[in-house]
């Protein structure tokens, strides 16, 4: 549904020609704010602020990307985020505008685990090194003064090699703050985690995930850091502990400058440069491929492992014993009621939460979980489809029980079934777009990134959806193949 | 070849009652028999024939096969069942194979035969049946008559020591029922040892050495066809001369009693001559013995002869 709506919303900047409205020299305060639809993301400290108006329309979203998008199509007046969101290259070549500044100064820093002590200690150490040698204020300058858009090298303190494992989280993937390139992290953040690591003498692990994923994540202890611009506030001090703060940010709103006409160029020159922004520069593609790669394995994997848990599903099902049929009864009820990312995010936050097992093998395991429930109905379903004449006639001639099932029912089973299990696999393989949410970066997280770093809708989800397609068919070609008896018995 | 000694099945059903099928039977199979199960629907006919070669395990009583108890718990059932052919009322070919690959398969996987070999005696066996056109053609191309003779052949592949027919020609059009009995009739002249649950009585009588007739889960009568179908008209032929024949004793000077048979050796009709009198005597019989004698007969003919009078019962 929210692809739908993205891809509408795309084309909508295609077909759309309506020349911006609201021009930047009516807006000068938060006061100029009343009555106009202002985006901004979910649970972020923008939203707490605009939930105190009533007089104007909050329209929240669960990515900035979404948001800047939103505001690029006229959906939103204003945009209210970071003042490091937009960089001036992007301003100037969407036609956006830094209408104001909020007044208010947010002290900002890197979060820790509550019993993380000795690290948020170890940081301010770092900082205040820093702070002293002055290095502190050059990479300010550097990331927060915009020199990297003129400087392509986004120079960067040298990462650790080696040591026990530093788990950093990042729920951004915005330049300056934290940003990939090429399979590399960059960013002001990311540099003063670098610092700390280099302190400390241990290698990073990052990854990124959205806000809510990534704060359970550093309290169930699968992290030690998290960084993406994150203000202090009383709420967060609660529960988590902050070094001092580095920086201090000031809200931002954006607006879409005067006399701007939206989707100016011609579909194909925009389709064309689109396609070099989003997938040609910064050799993004990669992002693609390396996302393709990790959903075909957790899918491949899934299959693999669901289709054996299945048969002892089954084989439970239509056990003798009824306490057997009950557990499987039982299973096939839970697994049918919960909803897919609950159960992953159970088995990596809870069940797994302590052993070690890495965030691909935990939704190998949670998809083949769940696949196991409708693999069992399939084979459940096409064993029933074969009379049991056929057994008796098996048995008949003189087969034992097992080649009669081997040699008679399973052929036939098979025919029926497979388009049954086929829809499952495909099911499965689209049912993995949700991985994200525990930190893998699949297919569809690769489309999220880039989108976060292009602000762009239709490539990406256009290029993903593709993929998806092509995905689906040769996971169908193959299941066929392999589950398809050969036609010679003898 | 088959002894079955107080054989029993009972099923239990899921409100927690028992349902007796099969309640005591006994009887003994030899090599070169050709039974027929015959008798009402519901009487354990199938359950009985199924219980020989274990498709329904019987729930007591013993079955020896070659003097060996197969319900003994280390008796290898699925040897048994290749030398016990089974021919089912539904066919039950195997729907992914080829009429003669049916043949084939299990002389191949369970007897280890050649390819080559099993095929030279499936076609051998498709001929017979008249199938051999039909051998590359997959079941579901067939009508019932020709399924269930391939059937028969696919049984026969496993060259068996006896075959168990159940109800082979109940799922047939008429039109079909033919060649089917007669494949069956071939098999039985070449000596095979057959079981058959048929509800075709013509032919149970044509090709049994010996009738089951069965009911209420017992082998109620046990036979020649002779005995089996001329007892069942005989008896009540022999009920008739019992109420007639004290009456047309006194009715007339003299009696004669003729029974006359069909070409099936039954009972056709049973005729009384009575002499001496010139109308019928049964105007003389009471209500209730005219009343029985109805039921009894298909028909009663009145007819005056040269001599007396002639009351005919047709049976």
């Amino acid at each position: 549904m929210k692809v739908v709506s993205y891809i509408l919303s795309a084309l909508l900047v295609l077909v759309s020609c309506a020349t911006g409205e609201n021009s930047a020299t009516l807006l000068r305060s938060e006061e100029d704010l009343a009555g106009r639809k202002v985006a901004t993301v979910n649970g972020s400290y923008y939203a707490r602020l605009l939930s105190a108006r009533e007089d104007l329309q909050t329209m929240l979203f669960s990515q900035e990307a979404d948001a800047v998008q939103a505001l690029l199509i006229g959906k939103a007046d204003v945009l209210v985020s970071d003042e490091t969101l937009l960089n001036r290259n992007f301003r100037s070549e969407h036609g956006i505008e830094v209408a104001f500044k909020g007044k208010e100064s947010i002290p900002t820093a890197l979060m820790f685990r509550k019993d993380g002590v000795p690290l948020a200690e170890a940081m301010n150490e770092v900082l205040r090194q820093m702070t002293l040698d002055g290095s502190l204020d050059s990479l300010k300058t550097y990331w927060l003064g915009e020199n990297y858009l003129d400087d392509k090298t986004y120079s960067h303190i040298p990462p650790e090699k080696e040591g026990e494992p530093l788990r950093v989280i990042s729920i951004t993937t915005m330049a300056p703050i934290a940003f990939m390139v090429e399979g590399e992290w960059y960013g002001l953040e990311m540099d003063l985690v670098r610092a700390l690591a280099r302190k400390l003498h241990r290698q990073l692990v990052i990854k990124n995930v959205d806000a809510g994923s990534g704060m359970m994540a550093l309290k169930t202890g699968m992290a030690d850091v998290m960084i993406g611009c994150i203000f202090i506030t009383d709420e967060r001090k609660e529960e988590f502990l902050f070094c001092e703060p580095y920086n201090e940010y000031h809200p931002a709103y954006y607006v879409m400058g005067q006399g701007v006409r939206r989707g100016g160029a011609s579909i194909w020159k925009r389709i064309g440069n689109s396609l070099e922004k989003n997938l040609v520069k910064e050799n993004r593609w990669k992002l693609i491929t390396s996302g393709l790669w990790e959903t075909v394995k957790i899918t491949v994997f899934a299959i693999l492992l669901g289709a054996i848990l299945g048969i002892g599903l089954c084989a439970m099902a239509r056990s003798r014993r009824r306490w057997l049929r009950s557990v499987a009864s039982a299973y096939n009820w839970f697994m049918a009621g919960i909803p897919m990312l609950v159960l992953l995010l159970i088995l990596f936050y809870v069940v797994f939460a302590g052993s070690g097992l890495n965030s691909t093998a935990v939704a190998v395991v949670a998809f083949a979980l769940n696949f196991a429930s409708g693999a069992s109905s399939a084979y459940g379903t096409s064993l029933d489809a074969v009379s049991h004449g056929q057994t008796e006639a098996g048995l008949a001639l003189g087969f034992t029980r097992l080649q009669t099932f081997i040699h008679i029912v399973l052929p036939q089973a098979a025919k029926t079934g497979m388009p049954l299990f086929r829809s499952q696999c495909i099911a499965l393989l689209k049912g993995t777009s949700i991985v994200g949410y525990i930190a893998i970066q699949d297919l569809t997280r690769a489309g999220d990134i880039i989108r976060g770093r292009t602000f762009d809708a239709l490539v990406p989800l256009l290029v993903v959806t593709v993929i998806y397609f092509v995905l689906a068919w040769l996971l169908g070609l193959a299941v066929k193949l392999l589950a398809t008896p050969k036609k010679n018995v003898l | 070849m088959i002894q079955v000694k107080h054989l029993s099945k009972s099923y239990r059903n899921p409100d927690g009652s028992s349902l007796t099928v099969l309640k005591d039977i006994n009887c003994t199979i030899s090599k070169g028999d050709i039974i027929s199960l015959i008798g009402p629907s519901g009487t354990g006919k199938s359950t009985f024939l199924r219980a020989l070669n274990l498709l329904d395990p019987p729930t007591g009583g013993e079955i020896l096969f070659e003097g060996e108890n197969i319900l003994s718990r280390s008796y290898p059932v699925h040897k048994l069942r290749q030398k016990m052919g089974m021919v089912f009322q539904g066919f039950n070919l195997f729907e992914h194979m080829t009429v003669l690959e049916n043949v084939m398969y299990a002389p191949v996987k369970i007897l280890g035969k050649t390819k080559e070999d099993a095929l030279k005696e499936a076609m051998s066996l498709l001929r017979k049946v008249g199938m051999a056109e039909k051998a590359n053609v997959s079941p579901s191309c067939l009508s019932g008559g020709q399924k269930q003779r391939a059937a028969i052949a696919r049984c026969l592949a496993m060259n068996p020591q006896v075959i168990l027919f159940d109800e082979p020609t109940s799922a047939l059009d008429p039109t079909m029922v033919g060649e089917v009995l007669s494949v069956m009739r071939q098999l039985a002249k070449e000596g095979m040892t057959m079981i058959i649950v048929t509800h075709e009585m013509k032919f149970a009588r044509d090709i049994s050495t010996r009738i089951f007739f069965m009911y209420d889960g017992y082998i109620h009568e046990e036979g020649t066809p002779e005995q089996i179908f001329i007892a069942e008209k005989i008896t009540p032929a022999l009920e008739l001369c019992q109420l007639f024949m004290p009456v047309f004793l006194i009715a007339g000077d003299n009696l004669t009693i003729r029974l006359t048979y069909n070409e099936f050796s039954e009972v056709a009709s049973l005729d009384f001559m009575v002499a001496g009198i010139s109308s019928s005597p049964l105007e003389d019989c009471d209500a209730d013995i005219l009343q029985k004698a109805r039921t009894l007969s298909r028909e009663i003919v009145e007819e005056p002869t040269s001599k007396g009078f002639r009351v005919k019962f047709l049976l």
